[in-house]
């Protein structure tokens, strides 16, 4: 059914998160990039699905034909990009 | 296809619809699950990811969380998923002489009932937890305390399940509970068909409300928000769950006792609690406000957490935070949750409003609930649990 057959290949480099993890996470159940992120960690790392994300969603239509709308995206967070701690709670505007 | 009876049908797919499911149908009845969204979309997945008990009041709230932790101990050995439970214990820190005493007495009541909590000094503090401040007075070690990762724990009961033929409707809407003329339940009306059975039990969490609703009773369980900042995988800051006394006071509005803090940590209910996961990234909180169900990442809640955050572990300022998450807990404002039969509606089940404990305490409830279906003998008295406690005054 899948064109993509290599198992072995990288998705989610931040996390790495295989081809065959995903396709295993589909079969638990997941529908859409949220339901393989949690079984997966695909998206959950430094970049936060930035680069990993297409690809995600490209694998699910191929294994399960859904709509774009089904596959959906992640939910965009703060902050847009990694801030320090110190950043976000230190005192006044010092950073 | 949807046509076929169940024993008992469970709605909700998070941690205490998801232990529920699972005790009942290992129990050997015919079990569905239904979920409108995916497992553990909602608050399961927006949370933190803890069982303890020293976050527990004294008798029945700290006799279900110890009894929880054995029983995630086992499901850890038995269960062919592993959702990630490691026993790591927990520090409570104080920051004044005063919280030392709250500390001091909560102790002892708990040492009383036999839990295995004791008293720590700033040095022994320090070598528990290197990167900790140095000014705090001491705190609480409590050694059962542990930690899992929330999802993975209702993956893992419906995987279990499903080997006792636990059926799963995700992606399945509840539209109406079904009733025979004497208004007792005959069945699950969702989007997408309708479940015939004479049981069902209601595990909505926040939204618990809504399906009381549907049978005509009301559910007195709201929304309470909590924001959560995740930490770029890092060193070892923590190794342990470690949170302030404060955090108490957060929690039980009936202590009182008010912090040295910001207006800003002060406004947005803010107490600082850090835990480590199993992919080396650190979980930074916790926060407790109401919010309706919106789950927005406030940017000035985020602020006071990591202010909070940085007063406790002054180095994680030049750690990256990744993302900022937010979910709603079911609150109750006595703080235990319903887990019990509905009197006046034959058939009705409810299990919800474990507020921040649905991790917690989701082993306990699943076996309680088991009980109260099977007319088995609970464990221990659950009679403060009944939903009709809502009926008196």
């Amino acid at each position: 059914m899948s064109e993509y057959k290599d198992d072995d290949i990288l998705v989610c480099r931040c996390e790495e998160v295989t081809l065959g993890d995903i396709k295993e996470a589909i079969r638990q159940g997941a529908r859409d990039v949220t339901g393989v992120k949690r079984r997966t960690r695909a998206g959950m790392g430094l970049c936060q699905g930035r680069t990993c994300e297409k690809l995600v969603q490209q694998i699910l239509k191929a294994e399960l034909g859904n709509l774009p709308e089904e596959i959906s995206a992640g939910t965009p967070r703060t902050p847009v990009r990694p801030v320090t701690f110190g950043a976000l709670g230190g005192s006044g505007n010092d950073e | 296809m949807m046509n076929n009876y169940y024993d008992v049908v469970v709605v909700g797919g998070g941690a205490i619809g998801c232990g529920v499911a699972y005790q009942l149908s290992k129990k050997g009845l015919d079990v569905a699950l239904v979920e409108r969204g995916d497992i553990a979309s909602g608050t399961s997945s927006h949370c933190d990811a803890v069982a303890l008990i020293c976050d527990k009041k004294p008798g029945i709230d700290t006799t279900m969380g110890y009894q929880s932790i054995l029983m995630y101990k086992k499901f850890a050995k038995e269960f062919s998923y592993d959702f990630e439970f490691r026993q790591r214990g927990s520090l409570y820190v104080c920051e004044t002489d005063q919280e030392m005493d709250e500390a001091e007495k909560y102790v002892k009541q708990q040492q009383a009932d036999g839990y295995d909590m004791r008293m720590v000094d700033n040095y022994e503090m320090g070598q528990m937890e290197p990167y900790l401040a140095k000014d705090l007075v001491g705190g609480i070690w409590t050694e059962p305390d542990s930690s899992m990762s929330p999802y993975k724990l209702c993956y893992a009961y419906v995987e279990e399940g499903k080997k006792n033929r636990l059926k799963v409707y995700d992606r399945h809407t509840v539209k109406e509970i079904k009733r025979d003329e004497k208004g007792a339940v005959e069945g699950v009306e969702t989007d997408k068909g309708v479940l015939k059975t004479k049981k069902v039990v209601n595990c909505g969490g926040p939204w618990a409300a809504a399906l009381g609703e549907m049978v005509g009773i009301h559910i007195p369980i709201k929304p309470r928000k909590g924001v959560i900042l995740i930490s770029e995988k890092s060193f070892k800051v923590i190794n342990q769950k470690v949170h302030e006394f404060g955090y108490m006071l957060s929690k039980f509005e009936d202590i009182n006792y008010k912090r040295n803090v910001s207006e800003r940590v002060e406004m947005h209910n803010v107490a600082f609690a850090i835990e480590p996961t199993e992919a080396n990234n650190f979980l930074l909180g916790g926060h407790r406000e109401f919010k309706g169900f919106d789950i927005s990442t406030e940017i000035d809640v985020v602020r006071a957490i990591a202010e909070r955050g940085i007063r406790f572990f002054p180095i994680i300022k030049e750690i990256n935070c990744i993302r900022a998450y937010a979910g709603v807990r079911p609150y109750v404002e006595d703080h235990l949750p319903i887990v019990s039969e509905v009197e006046e509606v034959p058939g009705y089940y409810i299990a919800a409003g474990h507020e921040g404990d649905g991790i917690s305490l989701s082993a306990i409830t699943g076996r309680m609930m088991m009980q109260i279906i099977t007319g088995e003998e609970t464990d221990f008295d659950i009679s403060k649990l009944k939903f009709s406690r809502y009926k008196k005054s």
